[in-house]
């Protein structure tokens, strides 16, 4: 679903991603850890799209579709999620109106028709519940006067109502409450399925306890320095990331 | 012919009775010696009238036929057309709201009290003839809207609109003036609101302009306000080529309060020009003043608001906000809010921003599929809508929304299209 070969991403000339390969297929959920600065935020937002970065060597494929030659827009619509780590305040803009014109858009580019203001009332109200979220909070501006939680829950509100096919969730479990993050998990838990693939970036390992990883990366000074599975996260939780230099030279990173 | 020729036979062609045409005469006397302001004036320095001066502008004939649709208005509504009266709801009385001839409260207040340093307001003096009293009498509560819609329909014509307001003590309304016009043939509206708020009453006064590419659209209105009282604002300038608004509020009395909001979109090569004075002339008046402009295209637009306290008076509370969106690199908006204050005893604060629109958002709306042109639409109704708060007590929102959305700058659109499916 998504292969990633060799990717080098500079900010300003400054080298941050330095050859990452990592390959997810349907229905598997990937872990990618690492320390603050290792470049885990700068490869989802390459993902999603986001401009200012500079792919100076490599390529991802996604789906069929050479990624980076598309605008976000149609990564979007091509079934490709964020979840944002700071997710953005729009005042004016109603939530409603944001998840009903990014339905719509999504489900144009599906050659499904668009559904109008009822339809989607209807279609709603269920993921509202699956994140026990308040149905006012479709009425408010888009995460304006939001709390840190419900900015997450919004976002994985969001994800629930394009129903992605990769989902990349930067860093949703900062700043949630022990049962904020429970209902955050279970919404991904159950938004998963066997078409879908979730790569979770994360400094903490506690949201792996709720989403269990298949595979666990660690990226440090933008590689991939050690790949494992759940087990290496529980041993990064114990050790801490220091040790990763040493050992790096010794693992051999997931296909 | 000289605008002051043409200005004098206009005035020839208005019959009146006798008690309105002395005042009049003084009036257009009064606008002959200043004549139009020009950007001499410090007042009028972006703001440049010159192009009156080159139009052979017009009295409507009074015979001609008027064709112009109403459409439905959410309230009660008086609709003029070049100077006619072409609609009047009856569920108001006419003694609340009628023309200004047959009205009492002129002849009790007199017309032209509130609006004396105004050139362009003596000349309406002079000139006006679709005028409107609303006369609320005392505790007097009408939930019912008051319209007041002026159209300019034939090419090259000067209209002067005149509304005269008085709001007895503990009355409260809501009233909406919408002008407008039929294409883009050049026209002028001159118009003229004088607003008195007895003590405890409330008001709450929508503008909304609209109007094609030969619109001139100058307007003033002056409001004083009296004790406990409430003028609540918004003014929308949505069309017009060139809209000019002064409005001006006295806080004559203790716990009178003034806020104005107000929006306006300079797209094309409009100009649009707002001043605000706001005279904190008693101690515990409070004066709120929250201003939303979007500029493209060529277009430009400036909002110079000044906030007055006395000396002498206490803890007067004033705050005024600009806040503008730039978004083309031809386009220009000044944003002078400006503070005055021989009071030390005040709270007082202002600010202006201009910016644009925000890449971070655009971004995170095109990460949930959002194309850039929709997503620049979006953020730019959110600006916008904002303004609306005043809307939303009076319960027109759904009225004003779908006008808003409809003025809204068009902004280029970026090249790429592409569909990708899954």
């Amino acid at each position: 679903m998504l292969t990633i070969h060799d990717l080098h991403v500079s900010i300003q000339g400054r080298p941050i991603l330095q050859g990452i390969d990592l390959a997810v297929k349907p229905g598997e959920v990937h872990a990618i850890m690492g320390p603050n600065g290792s470049g885990k935020s700068t490869l989802a937002q390459v993902l999603a799209g986001r401009s200012g970065y500079e792919v100076t060597r490599g390529e991802v494929t996604y789906l069929d579709h050479d990624l980076l030659a598309l605008a976000p827009e149609e990564r979007a619509r091509a079934g490709l999620f964020l979840a944002f780590q700071y997710p953005l305040e729009i005042p004016g803009v109603a939530n409603v109106q944001l998840l009903r014109t990014a339905l719509n858009a999504v489900r144009r580019a599906r050659g499904q028709e668009e559904m109008d203001a009822f339809d989607f009332l209807e279609y709603v109200k269920d993921k509202l519940a699956l994140l026990e979220m308040d149905d006012a909070l479709l009425y408010r501006a888009v995460n304006e006067g939001f709390s840190g939680g419900e900015k997450k829950r919004n976002e994985i509100l969001q994800m629930a109502v394009l129903e992605p096919r990769l989902a990349i969730l930067d860093e949703t479990d900062s700043g949630l409450d022990i049962d904020a993050l429970r209902v955050v998990a279970h919404g991904v838990n159950v938004l998963k399925g066997a078409d879908q693939a979730i790569v979770l970036v994360t400094h903490y390992q506690r949201l792996l306890d709720h989403v269990v990883p298949d595979y666990v990366h660690v990226l440090s000074e933008g590689r991939i320095v050690c790949s494992g599975d759940r087990d290496l996260a529980l041993e990064l939780e114990e050790k801490g990331y220091a040790w990763l230099n040493d050992e790096a030279a010794h693992t051999e990173p997931h296909p | 012919m000289t605008t002051d020729t043409l200005y004098t036979e206009a005035l020839a062609r208005i019959a009146s009775p006798g008690w309105l045409a002395d005042g009049r005469r003084l009036a257009l006397d009064r606008y002959l010696a200043s004549g139009l302001p020009d950007t001499r004036d410090e007042d009028w320095r972006y703001t440049s009238l010159e192009q009156l001066e080159r139009q052979a502008l017009r009295i409507p004939d009074a015979g001609a036929d008027t064709m112009l649709a109403i459409e439905d208005y959410p309230g009660a509504l008086m609709a003029f057309a070049d100077n006619r009266l072409i609609w009047q709801d009856t569920r108001l009385p006419t003694r609340m709201l009628g023309t200004l001839e047959d009205a009492e409260a002129p002849v009790r207040y007199g017309l032209g009290t509130l609006s004396e340093d105004s050139a362009l307001a003596q000349l309406n003096l002079a000139l006006w003839q679709e005028g409107v009293c609303l006369h609320a009498p005392a505790v007097y509560r009408p939930r019912l809207p008051v319209f007041l819609r002026f159209a300019a329909v034939q090419a090259e014509v000067m209209l002067h609109p005149r509304v005269l307001v008085v709001m007895e003590p503990h009355s409260d309304a809501i009233l909406v003036e919408h002008y407008l016009a039929d294409g883009d043939a050049p026209h002028w509206q001159n118009a003229v609101a004088e607003i008195f708020l007895k003590p405890g009453a409330h008001l709450t006064h929508i503008r909304l302009i609209e109007g094609g590419e030969g619109a001139t659209h100058t307007h003033l209105v002056s409001v004083h306000q009296g004790r406990d009282s409430q003028y609540r604002g918004l003014t929308l300038s949505l069309g017009g080529r060139l809209v000019r608004q002064d409005i001006q509020v006295t806080l004559a009395d203790e716990g009178a309060e003034a806020r104005l909001d107000g929006l306006f979109v300079a797209d094309g090569r409009r100009h649009v020009d707002h001043h605000l004075r706001i005279d904190h002339a008693a101690s515990h008046t409070t004066s709120r003043t929250t201003w939303r402009g979007m500029a493209s295209g060529r277009g430009r637009g400036i909002f110079d608001g000044r906030v007055l306290v006395r000396h002498g008076t206490l803890q007067a509370d004033a705050r005024q906000d600009s806040r503008n969106l730039l978004l083309s690199p031809h386009a220009e908006i000044d944003a002078k809010p400006q503070l005055e204050i021989y009071s030390d005893d005040v709270k007082c604060g202002h600010g202006a921003t201009v910016g644009r629109l925000d890449e971070d958002a655009l971004f995170y709306l095109a990460s949930r599929g959002i194309d850039p042109a929709t997503a620049r639409d979006m953020l730019l109704l959110g600006f916008a809508d904002q303004a609306l708060g005043l809307a939303d007590d009076a319960g027109l929102r759904d009225w004003l929304q779908p006008r808003l959305a409809a003025a809204l700058p068009v902004l280029p659109k970026a090249a790429n299209t592409r569909e990708v499916r899954p």
